[in-house]
């Protein structure tokens, strides 16, 4: 069998940021038991940012790095989002657009809320292990945009949203997958996956979300244990403990995911509360510092961890990596790779760290401008050009780096523009 | 187990997380949200209840309680099955 993976993978973590401790303190939140919360920094976009954006954003230097005739070869190029803008053309096509791609290619989008990244990865594997292109690569782009807008009216749905806000961030990670895995070596075949319905969190509508925190939670936990054990039955001999040296998560939160991983070394590995400390310390948070950073990108979280753990883990040995998808509605996935000492060289080499340090920090007063809907881009928005310079400082502060951004809605067409 | 039993297993874990609340007289009608619990302390008092009384039930079946007492008669009506 062909071995298939991630051939290159890159992060997008916003162009400006907020300190959420600062957010918690000006919402007037219980400051210590924020802390047990583990969230650090949020990316917010800006009016000119979008799925597309982010997704150029995060895609430009991978695609970059390629020869002509190895970007040639990309023959799908996979969109996964839940912040949407059109229902009917996908953003993969504005994607494709901006990095030149070549016209022999698929577009198309996917959505299974924070699932939908997975959904792509593993429909790109699967192409791959087809061999139906030999030699093909396969582009795929999870980019999401946190709604900080709560839809009014009934209780029932916005009951506990006081998380949202504060772990809602704005990104994207851009993943090439082929049969040379230089980054992470996919487990073939080893995937277990678990999902039914349930009405936990959505996005009925198109400029914000709703849901339950309690069920959304609750669901989370059932499919963490239900999709490993599907893995578990599928792979012989697997130990939740033994079998995988990181761990990453879908991590709307950090103590979302502690809470998670506490539940499965209790059931199933019969840890103690010291074992379930240092296992925490050892296995999940190399896989956490980046989603800490930049919030919840839903649909490219998982990624974010999966790109945190590879940056932050210590690879002297090939290391194997368990994921965990969660998307709400719900789906979920447990499935695994393996990493090498040279894999985390050529990762290290994009600078994802030194990328997220450079971002503008937006001060409260910024970003309640923001908030309070400063030239904001509504869904549908007909005709619009955009206010570059809404906050003052923040294009200033991406000097020197190439980044392309929102300049004008004319007729529904988004046009955009490179800035370096 | 019965009723009161359940109960103060719930008052003991909301106790254990949130240490202010020792000494609150609770009562049936309170809410968890009001005392101070965030969702993730929920989830955690629900998962601690289920292993108390050994449940094994998914999770997303205790859904729905509005106060402790609504969560006492829910978790005793699935550790009856």
């Amino acid at each position: 069998m062909i071995t298939v993976g991630i051939e290159a993978m890159n992060v997008f973590g916003g162009t400006a940021y907020l300190d959420v401790m600062q957010l918690a303190d000006h919402r007037k939140l219980d400051a210590i038991r924020f802390e047990n919360l583990l969230m650090k920094e949020k990316a917010v976009a800006l009016p000119y940012e979008d799925p597309v954006t982010c997704g150029v954003n995060a895609a430009k230097p991978l695609v970059d790095s390629l020869s002509e005739e190895e970007k040639d070869s990309i023959e799908m190029l996979i969109t996964c989002t839940e912040s949407g803008i059109d229902f009917g053309k996908s953003i993969s096509t504005y994607i494709h657009h901006y990095l030149g791609l070549n016209r022999n290619c698929r577009l198309f989008e996917l959505k299974q809320a924070c699932y939908s990244g997975t959904a792509g990865f593993q429909m790109g594997v699967n192409f791959i292990l087809s061999r139906v292109s030999p030699g093909a690569k396969v582009l795929v782009v999870a980019t999401d945009i946190s709604r900080f807008m709560v839809a009014d009216g009934g209780d029932e749905l916005t009951s506990d949203w006081s998380f949202a806000e504060p772990s809602g961030g704005a990104g994207a990670v851009a993943i090439l997958i082929s049969e040379r895995p230089y980054i992470f070596q996919v487990d073939v075949g080893a995937n277990g996956y678990y999902g039914y319905e349930v009405m936990d969190t959505c996005r009925p509508l198109p400029d914000s979300g709703a849901g339950d925190a309690d069920l959304s939670l609750l669901s989370y936990l059932d499919c963490c244990e239900q999709a490993f054990l599907e893995y578990q039955k599928r792979v012989a001999g697997v130990d939740y403990r033994e079998s995988f040296q990181y761990l990453t998560f879908h991590t709307p939160f950090g103590g979302m995911v502690k809470g998670a991983h506490r539940t499965m070394m209790r059931k199933l590995a019969k840890a103690s509360p010291a074992e379930i400390e240092e296992d925490f310390r050892q296995r999940v948070m190399p896989g956490m510092i980046y989603c800490q950073r930049v919030g919840n990108i839903m649909g490219a979280t998982l990624f974010l961890s999966l790109a945190s753990a590879i940056d932050h883990g210590r690879f002297d040995y090939p290391k194997r990596i368990g994921c965990f998808s969660y998307g709400s509605g719900c789906c979920s996935e447990f499935f695994s790779g393996v990493v090498t000492a040279q894999g985390q060289q050529r990762q290290r080499l994009l600078g994802i760290e030194s990328m997220l340090n450079d971002r503008y920090q937006l001060s409260m007063h910024e970003y309640d401008t923001l908030l309070k809907g400063s030239g904001e881009v509504r869904f549908g928005a007909r005709n619009v050009r955009l206010d570059l310079q809404l906050i003052p400082g923040v294009l200033a502060s991406c000097r020197g780096k190439e980044r392309l951004y929102l300049e004008e809605i004319r007729e529904f067409h988004r046009e955009y523009r490179w800035f370096s | 187990m019965n009723k009161d039993h359940i109960f103060n297993l719930i008052v003991s874990y909301a106790c254990q997380l949130i240490p202010k609340l020792e000494g609150h007289q609770f009562k049936p009608g309170d809410r968890l949200a009001d005392l101070g619990a965030n969702s993730v302390d929920r989830a955690e008092i629900i998962i601690m209840a289920m292993e108390a009384l050994s449940l094994h039930i998914p999770r997303v079946e205790l859904f729905g309680a509005n106060n402790i007492g609504e969560l006492v008669d829910v978790l005793y009506e699935k550790s009856q099955k």
